[in-house]
């Protein structure tokens, strides 16, 4: 093997190597925190909580153009099942009957409420009042897309804690509950997080305990991918408190927290995330003791994608957000008091998340050609190829072992073979193709950068 | 590496489900037992438990206790006794095992078990976050007054403690257990925890609680006891202490006396309520509004014509929100 060859080589052997051993590191505290789990099963929930110390949370709901949903939206929040809420819907300057729909199904009237604006928003047109719910407040504002209208829900809350709900995903009617557990048991709270599981049919998300398997082979792929990195990569982020790339799911925040942040980002494809990696930033430098969790009991649920576009769009939505939080939080890197967050969870994201699907799709592309014009011999690429697939297939697995040691959401004999299986055949072009995804959304997002 | 996984999975698994198996139909039996002891212990037919299922069953157990009534608990409890596993279970307080520890420290709760009084102490005051807050709450049912005297500077101090979850200890412990040790606990006013106390406070009986509190007025600048007192107030006699604490630079502070002189003002607190309503700070106002509205002797047209003509709209606008609130309500 010529120097060059040699060198391609071994930078993808050092980059595969790092990534899945930081991946498989973070499963193993991940571990840890599972197994407190099954050691608090007993105690769980005892002594419950007094009800009247629990705080309060303001349930924000953004809605644009979305007459045809908006009123079960809004009606599926107010079924939410916890002590004390409010929903506050944000009309985002709809140009279709989102705002007459609600007017007559809640039998909203303008009321006189003075406006706080504590995080800057574009103008607030009327604040109306619903004559059904007393806990039920409509924004009626100019347009200024989802980021803003959460922040006009932010503006109007009068509760410590809120929650922004997006119709990606559905919260467990008893969600609320579950994801105010971390802010009860620690005033140091800043957000509580949930990891996103999938649920094919719609039915998971109604009640506690085992789900269903989906029947095709492409949404099972999307759950060993779900369990593999948001879940427990998630959780061995969130037991060194440097979970920072949270997204897709639901995000208990504290609001005094979010308002000191100056609200999300308008200009943040997934703000949520950017959010909380400011959050990391700001309060690592003020050197103050905080916390963001991650709840890991499956209380959210979203459909799997159903087409490959969806897919796509998807995970390429995912790397755009990565890469805009991590560039707007570059100074993360030099922060004072920046601990774990400093020397490994922003480098390892910054670095070998953002870039790493392009170290991926072109090493593997440039391999192949190095191959074909046999500056590369055949036993080379075949060890390569199979290490690719041994280290990823290692990754998955780890994540089913933790899975059914855990929540067991997959009980059955059956379940677990299935989701063996697709654990195998996720690296036979899935994982490739995810690759290929986020490689073509960082070009994009380096192109509109620059 | 990712086939002996695989085989992991399977050994697991397979593992898992010959467990499931064996202690359901061990808790089959359990359960049928425990029935039985619930109306007579003796003529109980309870297996022998082995170590292994020992602390599985106490599991069980503890679960049957929280839900039971007194008469029921104390023959479960006697259950134990006849068997030998309340000394098994004493035991097991020393063991390193967060499981076993945690599983025999609510037994002991359940048990009202005195021979289990130093461990747990022990466990209360040197254990982690859930081992040392279990063993308090076992201490609180074994002997209530003793546990809060043991336990008064721990509640204040261990912020680890959830206080949505102490408070429902109090509240089941009831005013007359409580109060008392809650105003040893106010009266030593604890830095920092005294606002946890505070909280705590409105589980202890109002009359003796209030007039410790409000004592505080003239004591103390800072901002948490003074909220705290000011919350307490009743009487017009301590109105001038909520007058003074219309200026203090703590918005809560302001936001405090504002409800305050609401709550017992009349027309001669109306300048000062005036003056809190414009506040730079929305729930300062907020308040002056609402408290203006519920001040004795003032009349809605009064107050409908301070709106029309106030000549800071931030405080205007903020009492016609107060008025339509009272409207809807």
């Amino acid at each position: 093997m010529s120097g060059p060859v040699a060198f391609v080589l071994w930078v993808l052997l050092a980059y595969l190597v790092i990534v899945n051993g930081v991946y498989l590191l973070l499963h193993m505290l991940a571990v840890r925190t599972v197994r407190e789990k099954v050691t608090l099963r007993p105690l769980e929930g005892l002594p419950p909580v007094q009800t009247a110390l629990v705080p309060p949370v303001t349930v924000v709901v953004a809605a644009r153009d979305d007459a045809e949903h908006v009123v079960d939206r809004v009606r599926a929040a107010l079924a939410l099942d916890y002590p004390q809420f409010e929903v506050v819907v944000v009309n985002d300057g709809s140009r279709d009957a989102t705002l007459e729909h609600l007017r007559e199904a809640f039998a909203l009237e303008a009321f006189p409420e003075v406006y706080w604006r504590r995080v800057p928003v574009k103008p607030v047109r009327t604040i109306y009042h619903s004559r059904l719910h007393r806990n039920l407040r409509v924004v009626d504002k100019e347009r200024g897309g989802t980021a803003d209208a959460i922040n006009a829900g932010v503006n109007t809350s009068r509760y410590p804690l809120f929650i922004a709900l997006d119709p990606r995903w559905t919260l467990r009617r008893d969600g609320l509950r579950t994801l105010v557990e971390p802010f009860v048991d620690d005033p140091a709270t800043l957000a509580a997080c949930t990891t996103l599981r999938i649920d094919p049919d719609g039915t998971a998300a109604l009640e506690s305990g085992p789900a269903e398997l989906p029947r095709s082979l492409f949404s099972r792929l999307q759950i060993v991918e779900h369990l593999r990195e948001p879940l427990f990569v998630r959780l061995g982020w969130a037991r060194l408190n440097a979970a920072l790339a949270v997204s897709g799911s639901a995000i208990l925040f504290r609001k005094d927290a979010v308002v000191e942040s100056m609200g999300f980002r308008g200009d943040m494809l997934v703000e949520e995330m950017e959010l909380v990696t400011r959050m990391h930033k700001l309060w690592r430098a003020k050197g103050e003791r905080y916390v963001v969790a991650v709840v890991s009991d499956p209380i959210c649920w979203a459909r799997p994608a159903a087409t490959l576009g969806e897919l796509r769009a998807n995970r390429m939505r995912w790397q755009v957000g990565l890469a805009q939080a991590m560039a707007a939080n570059s100074e993360l890197f030099g922060v004072r008091h920046g601990g774990v967050v400093r020397w490994l969870a922003y480098p390892f994201l910054s670095w070998l998340e953002r870039f790493g699907p392009a170290v991926e799709v072109l090493g593997l592309v440039l391999l192949t050609a190095m191959f074909l014009l046999k500056l590369l011999p055949g036993l080379a690429f075949v060890a390569f190829l199979a290490l690719l697939f041994a280290l990823g297939f290692l990754v998955s697995m780890s994540a089913l072992v933790l899975e059914d040691a855990s929540f067991r959401l997959y009980p059955r004999w059956g379940q677990s073979a299935r989701l063996a299986i697709a654990a195998v055949v996720e690296n036979l072009g899935y994982r490739q193709l995810v690759a290929f995804w986020r490689f073509d959304a960082l070009l994009r997002w380096w192109q509109t950068r620059r | 590496m990712g086939l002996l996984l695989l085989a992991a999975i399977a050994v697991l698994g397979a593992l898992r489900r010959w467990r499931r198996r064996r202690m359901e139909a061990i808790e089959n039996r359990w359960r049928n037992a425990l029935s039985q002891a619930a109306e007579d212990p003796r003529g109980a037919a309870l297996p022998t438990i082995g170590t292994w299922d020992l602390p599985h069953f106490l599991e069980a157990w503890n679960r049957m206790l929280e839900s039971a009534d007194e008469q029921t608990a104390e023959r479960l409890g006697t259950l134990l006794g006849l068997h030998g596993i309340d000394e098994r279970a004493l035991r097991m307080l020393r063991k390193r095992s967060a499981r076993l520890r945690l599983a025999a420290i609510t037994a002991a709760g359940h048990l009202r078990e005195p021979r289990a009084w130093d461990d747990l102490e022990r466990l209360s005051q040197h254990g982690g976050p859930i081992v040392s807050f279990a063993a308090a709450r076992a201490l609180l049912r074994i002997d209530p007054r003793r546990a809060l005297d043991v336990l008064s500077h721990s509640i204040p101090a261990r912020d680890d403690w959830p206080l949505a979850r102490l408070a429902s200890v109090f509240e089941t412990l009831g005013p007359s257990v409580v109060t008392n040790p809650l105003i040893t606990m106010l009266l030593r006013r604890p830095r920092p925890g005294l606002d946890r106390v505070v909280k705590l406070a409105r589980f202890g009986q109002p009359e003796k609680i209030s007039s410790i509190v409000r004592g505080w007025l003239g004591s103390s600048t800072d901002p948490d006891v003074l909220m705290a007192a000011l919350a307490c107030i009743e009487d017009r006699a301590d109105l001038p202490w909520a007058l003074g604490a219309a200026d203090h630079p703590e918005w809560r502070v302001r936001m405090s006396a504002a409800r305050a002189l609401g709550k017992v003002g009349n027309r001669e607190e109306l300048p000062a309520l005036l003056q809190l309503l414009r506040d730079p700070v929305w729930w300062v106002r907020y308040h002056a509004a609402h408290g203006l509205i519920r001040l004795e002797g003032l009349e809605p047209h009064e107050i409908e014509a301070m709106r029309e003509g106030a000549r800071d709209s931030f405080a205007a606008d903020m009492l016609g929100q107060a008025l339509a609130e009272r409207r809807w309500a």
